[in-house]
């Protein structure tokens, strides 16, 4: 077991290098510069771009570069090339936002994955089952941003409730009960509408093996029984079904901190997507470099605990 | 079991129990109107700190904070901001090779002096071998007349060696000189005076390397900067260049919290919470969320009417369209397309007005097809513009009649846009020897007339501009293929290098008359901006002359000239310049701005001005707070 998590952090070291690598250069090579100034500015005199590019060492060969961008993210000094501040302040300024939205987005995208999924699979060729399973194909198909779009002009037009930001502005809150409820409004509702694909292929795939445990030796042994048929579905059916969920659950670390793009920019909420993808618009490499390399952390380090739980959860599973 | 059923029904249940309740508890908060105006961007600002930002969101904001020792009235006039009063002049050196010519040649001009009243000659004096001549006027015009004079009368003065490539030698210095006097009742937001230290020091910094200031070309033509007293600077060029005196619009940078440290550390210690001179300080920045100003009650003009500003990031355009409406943010800037849907809302102020952007299609002028004039013309005359800003922009724009737009204030309105005529383009491309071939394409000594017409990736505008050109060019006989790459790749592999045949590009350019680096004929090597390879020698002269003038009569001369040359010339087709549309709540703000006497306060509706609608920003009040009421 020991030796196992050894190898297996040694093995990610080396991946993490690789992926270092092949993240910068892909970033470098892309087309555009970081030019906080845009490209054709009659107002930029080629002394300017010069000593712009020596601040960031953009004059240097690109192994160079790459040398630079490592040592600096390992002795925290890396800058943005945006705002001139550490990658490493401006991430962790995200982070608890982030991965509030992430978190309840999760969550709520299990529970009600979970509910959807059983009662699909119970009432298996019912029409409840053919009424949810339209609902769920209807969230996978529809793009987020047009569901998005829709909830938001419905709340504003239609109530005039504000949605943006982490909570609203221009009000005098009564208590602090109604701000902390403000709170969690701005944070619920996109978290709901993130969930909402989650939950269609949760319940989409905890249905189908819901129904293939159904069809076990093991439930038939447990109906001839005499068992009633809620206690055969939780107690025995859901616990077979849900162990891939279980060993799943380590992809949730790298979740926790990816970004949802389109709803943070429609909700103008701060998070990690935002954050990426301004870096990739504005070419800002130390920030998309830094970004890179804590999501594959994260994903390494999500692969080794789901392996972990895996063993830990199903005999079947060695470790060597 | 049980727990497990619980547990399934249970965590759903509550979910959506308390998403209700929030959902009634956001529904019932009620918008309490502060003393504050919100304003909606899409970007976030980069950084407060003026000699290091490029991006439009970081200047917007800074601008609240912030002065400049010169800044625009609401006409375009250069006013004083900072400085109290300025004066230009021009020390004038002659340089002999002893003392006795360069007094000789002093006696000489004083018995000219009487014949020449028109010279604006303050003093003359002698140093050792020069001859120090001060003009009340910079510029080359009237000392090239006094070298000619002393010349002639037997004096000979020593040649100075060219500046810079592309400078003449002269037989003088021309050197201009900006003397500033600065206002004594200026204070930095935490309290510090603000003197003459503050503004070397800017100077300073805009031009130190490790700050990497994108201002700092501006600067280079600076000989010396000196300061004699806390409130004067005299700031001394190398040579004359007339749109220097926009860059004191530069705001001044407090020598007293930056002198010390690093310009690396300024990043943590000043460019997120600045301190200024200006009518709001800094308040508190959430990152991507909003920038909070509050009033600066020691303002120099006096306290503003509203206790805060504050700036949202809102990156979605719908949702900043939706912000507005339900009056999170007090301003909207609409979309041609929408403008439709408000214009005739009672609820609204409108403000419309020409940009300071226009777009064209620039042609190659390497490819051998494109030199000829006639069939510039051609393609030009073939194009319906009024067309284009009907589809493309809903009428919200006005066809462009050149490099300047109409609201600058050295806009040539007596340019007539070229009408679109296809019959007398296609006997101007007959004339120039391209026939109709058997194919419908015009064809001369086998070769086609047809070329591509690049635009770049996510700008609807200019698809839509090559698309209508593609078809109003095809009804001619000239063939257009299209194609459209994502911005970096259409710079790096075709603009930069100069190898494309057409493009849909837009410049937007601020009051600022110097166009020499897109249009003069040096400008044309890789990565600089005259890509077209545009080389008019006329238009050379007028670009140098307009750097060197001063007066505002001369240089509204000049880039008439120059306006109407290039505009002859067709280089590009000049399209048109959108119009920009801002709306507010009616009435939701007036403003009370400070008068020209001391003491009085001008009161008005917002209303458009040359400097737009948003000029004077500082001093917008809601009516619900009425200036000297409650405060």
């Amino acid at each position: 077991m020991i030796s196992f998590i050894i190898r297996r952090l040694a093995l990610s070291v080396v991946l993490l290098f690789i992926i270092s690598i092949i993240s910068f250069f892909i970033v470098t090579l892309t087309p555009g510069s970081p030019y906080p100034w845009g490209e054709l500015n009659p107002k930029i005199s080629a002394e300017v771009k010069a000593n712009f590019r020596k601040k960031f060492h953009l004059d240097r060969p690109l192994h160079e570069q790459y040398a630079f961008i490592m040592r600096d993210l390992f002795t925290g000094s890396l800058r943005s090339i945006k705002d001139d501040r550490p990658v490493i302040s401006r991430i962790l300024e995200r982070l608890p936002a982030t991965v509030a939205l992430n978190l309840t987005s999760i969550v709520i995208s299990l529970a009600f994955g979970t509910l959807l999924g059983v009662t699909a699979a119970r009432y298996s060729g019912h029409w409840q089952d053919a009424v949810g399973s339209f609902i769920a194909f209807l969230f996978i198909a529809l793009p987020g941003f047009w569901i998005t779009y829709v909830v938001v002009i419905a709340l504003v037009k239609g109530f005039g409730v504000p949605i943006l930001g982490t909570h609203s502005y221009g009000i005098d809150f009564p208590n602090a009960l109604a701000s902390g409820l403000d709170t969690l409004w701005h944070l619920l509702l996109p978290a709901t509408i993130l969930a909402l694909g989650g939950i269609a292929s949760q319940s989409r795939y905890l249905r189908a093996t819901m129904i293939e445990s159904l069809r076990e030796d093991y439930i038939r042994t447990a109906r001839s029984k005499g068992l009633s048929e809620d206690f055969i579905l939780y107690k025995h059916a859901l616990r077979n079904s849900i162990r891939p969920i279980i060993a799943g659950i380590g992809m949730v670390l790298p979740a926790l901190i990816g970004g949802a793009v389109v709803i943070e920019t429609i909700f103008a909420y701060p998070g990690m997507g935002r954050l990426g993808y301004e870096a990739v618009l504005e070419r800002d490499y130390p920030m998309l470099v830094a970004l890179n390399f804590v999501v594959a952390a994260l994903v390494l380090l999500g692969n080794l605990i789901s392996d972990l739980l895996s063993a830990a959860v199903d005999p079947r599973v060695r470790l060597e | 079991m049980r727990s497990i059923r619980l547990f399934l029904y249970g965590v759903p249940a509550a979910l959506i129990l308390l998403l209700i309740t929030a959902f009634v508890n956001a529904s019932f908060l009620s918008l309490a109107k502060k003393n504050e105006m919100s304003i909606g961007t899409i970007g976030e600002p980069s950084t407060l700190n003026p000699i290091q930002q490029a991006d439009s969101a970081s200047g917007q904001v800074a601008g609240f904070m912030f002065n400049g020792l010169l800044k625009y009235n609401q006409n375009l006039e250069v006013v004083g901001d900072l400085a109290a009063t300025w004066d230009l002049s021009q020390e004038t050196t002659f340089h002999f090779a002893n003392a006795s010519d360069a007094n000789n040649a002093k006696s000489v001009l004083e018995s000219l002096l009487p014949n020449y009243p028109s010279w604006p000659i303050t003093g003359i004096k002698t140093v050792t071998n020069d001859l120090l001549i001060t003009l009340s006027e910079p510029g080359l015009v009237d000392s090239q007349e006094i070298s000619t004079h002393i010349y002639y009368s037997g004096c000979n003065p020593l040649p100075f060696p060219a500046l810079e490539k592309g400078d003449k030698e002269r037989p003088f210095k021309a050197e201009p000189i900006i003397r500033f006097t600065l206002r004594k009742d200026v204070r930095w937001h935490d309290g510090a005076p603000f003197t003459s230290a503050d503004v070397a020091f800017t100077y300073h910094a805009i031009m130190d390397e490790r700050v990497a200031s994108p201002s700092s070309s501006d600067f280079e033509l600076v000989s010396s900067l000196e300061t004699h007293d806390p409130y004067s600077v005299v700031v001394r060029y190398k040579k004359p260049f007339s749109p220097a005196l926009l860059s004191w619009m530069q705001s001044i940078l407090p020598a007293h919290l930056l002198e010390k440290v690093e310009p690396a550390k300024w990043a943590e210690i000043y460019n997120r919470h600045p301190v200024g001179t200006g009518p709001f300080k800094f308040g508190n920045w959430k990152t991507n969320e909003y920038i909070r100003l509050v009033k600066n009650s020691d303002y120099f003009r006096g306290s503003p009417w509203l206790d805060s500003v504050v700036f949202r990031v809102l990156p979605d355009p719908l949702t900043l369209q939706l912000a507005f409406q339900t009056k999170q943010v007090d301003f909207w800037a609409v979309d041609p397309w929408a403008v439709q849907g408000v214009e005739n809302d009672k609820r609204f102020d409108l403000f419309s007005s020409a940009g300071n952007m226009y777009n064209y299609i620039g042609w190659n002028l390497e490819r051998p097809m494109f030199q000829d004039l006639r069939v510039r013309k051609a393609l030009a005359e073939a194009v319906n513009i009024p067309q284009m800003i009907k589809y493309i922009l809903y009428g919200r724009g006005v066809q462009s009649t050149g490099i300047f737009t109409p609201k600058m204030w050295f806009f040539d309105p007596k340019v007539e846009p070229l009408p679109y005529n296809p019959k007398a383009a296609a006997t101007l491309l007959d004339e120039a020897g391209w026939k109709i071939g058997p194919d419908g394409i015009r064809m001369k000594d086998g070769k086609r007339l047809s070329f591509t017409l690049l635009a770049n990736n996510g700008n609807d505008v200019r698809r839509d501009i090559a698309t209508l050109v593609q078809d109003d060019l095809r009804k001619i006989g000239v063939e257009v293929k299209v194609e459209i790459y994502e911005w970096s790749v259409l710079l790096k592999r075709f603009v930069n290098k100069g190898e494309f045949d057409a493009i849909v590009l837009g410049w937007g350019l601020g009051n600022d008359y110097d166009q020499y680096a897109i249009w003069h004929s040096s400008k044309t090597h890789p990565e600089e901006l005259n890509f077209v390879h545009y080389k008019n020698p006329e238009v050379d002269h007028l670009l140098t002359d307009l750097r060197q003038e001063y007066s505002r009569p001369e240089i509204l001369k000049l880039t008439a000239k120059l306006q109407q040359t290039i505009y002859a010339d067709q280089p590009y087709i000049f399209l048109f310049v959108p119009e920009g549309t801002s709306v507010m709540w009616k009435n939701s703000y007036r403003i009370r701005r400070p008068g020209s006497k001391p003491g009085e306060w001008i009161d008005s509706p917002v209303t458009m001005t040359k400097a737009g609608w948003n000029y004077d920003m500082e001093w917008f009040y809601r009516p619900e707070y009425p200036p000297g009421g409650k405060r």
